[in-house]
């Protein structure tokens, strides 16, 4: 089974999507992929404290800030990964960290790809050169990571993936986060369209937007 | 009317275009988008007018622009102030109201079943 749930910061759905997973059961080990990267003492603090408790539900945990295809599963595996909107920010910002190589890589893999879908995606507003830059970028990327996605789909039994609703602030952003912001949006479409349940969380209540829930 | 409104970026125009079986043309004849932005420059006692205008069309479409921080710039504020007004405005005008996120629609308003409306196709 393969969920998205949705949500705004503080929702709840972190929460909802531990307890739709523990709620699906089987035989298979539960793995928690973390997206965040460690910065700073403080954050590994953190990490360290959140591993701990997973390790409590039965969660083995593995980190992933970018190239989620690397990923290997275990066989009949559960898996939680938290969350997208970390996942495609490492991606999409994260070319001068020493860990990173992917990001440089980027205008390449654009060359590579098809042509843009985002304009027949979210409507047909007159563009200027560098705003349909920006819209090939999170084009290519969003290809890419939603490939990646379903590599991991193909090699668990359940799959969730905890995303963000960052959308409804306008859009009065610098250009570089308006990049991400299509990013995102391009690869919750592209994972809802796919996914058998998908569920918006607000005030901790889930809203089901696609599929029935299981918990 | 039908009203479609929901975050930036959430595929708003191409699933009503889908769910009606619009062509572009059809859209271009029928609809509006981004009507936030009409909203903008308007006072309190303005907005009225422009929903009632917009209500002759058949599908409007605005993005949600409430959800953030408020802006400490007082014009920013206004314009947004404004476009959540005509929001309701519009909901009130409307027949159906459809939240649409992640590309999937939620239909706070009227009946799920938009098969009826696709005799508004302009080639019909």
């Amino acid at each position: 089974m393969f969920t998205l749930v949705i949500g705004g910061s503080a929702s709840g759905k972190s929460d909802y999507a531990e307890r739709h997973v523990l709620s699906l059961g089987g035989d298979g080990p539960r793995i928690y992929i973390a997206t965040m990267e460690p910065f700073g003492e403080e954050a590994q603090a953190r990490i360290a404290r959140h591993h701990a408790m997973r390790r409590d539900r039965g969660f083995e945990t593995i980190e992933c800030y970018r190239n989620a295809g690397a990923v290997r599963l275990p066989e009949n595996s559960n898996v939680l990964l938290e969350d997208l909107g970390n996942l495609a920010a490492n991606e999409l910002f994260g070319a001068e960290l020493p860990q990173a190589d992917n990001g440089a890589e980027l205008p390449q893999k654009q060359g590579s790809t098809e042509p843009p879908q985002a304009e027949k995606q979210d409507g047909t507003e007159a563009q200027d050169g560098a705003e349909q830059h920006t819209d090939d970028i999170s084009a290519a990327l969003s290809e890419r990571i939603a490939a990646e996605v379903d590599s991991l789909r193909s090699q668990c039994s359940h799959l969730t993936i905890v995303t963000n609703e960052v959308f409804s602030g306008g859009k009065e952003y610098e250009g570089e986060t308006l990049t991400y912001l299509r990013l995102l949006a391009m690869l919750n479409r592209k994972l809802a369209a796919g996914a058998d349940l998908v569920v918006e969380v607000v005030c901790g209540l889930p809203d089901i937007l696609k599929g029935a829930q299981t918990q | 009317m039908i009203f479609v409104t929901g975050p930036l970026f959430a595929g708003k125009q191409e699933y009503i275009m889908e769910a009606l079986g619009w062509a572009e043309a059809d859209f271009e004849a029928f609809a509006v988008r981004d009507v936030q932005d009409l909203a903008a420059e308007l006072t309190a006692e303005q907005l009225p007018a422009l929903a009632d205008t917009l209500a002759e069309k058949k599908v409007v479409i605005a993005t949600e622009v409430g959800g953030g921080v408020v802006p400490v710039d007082p014009a920013e504020r206004q314009r947004r102030e404004a476009a959540g007004r005509l929001a309701c405005l519009l909901a009130e005008r409307a027949d159906t109201v459809i939240r649409v996120c992640c590309g999937l629609p939620r239909f706070l308003k009227g009946e799920e079943d938009l098969k009826g409306e696709e005799t508004f196709k302009e080639h019909d």
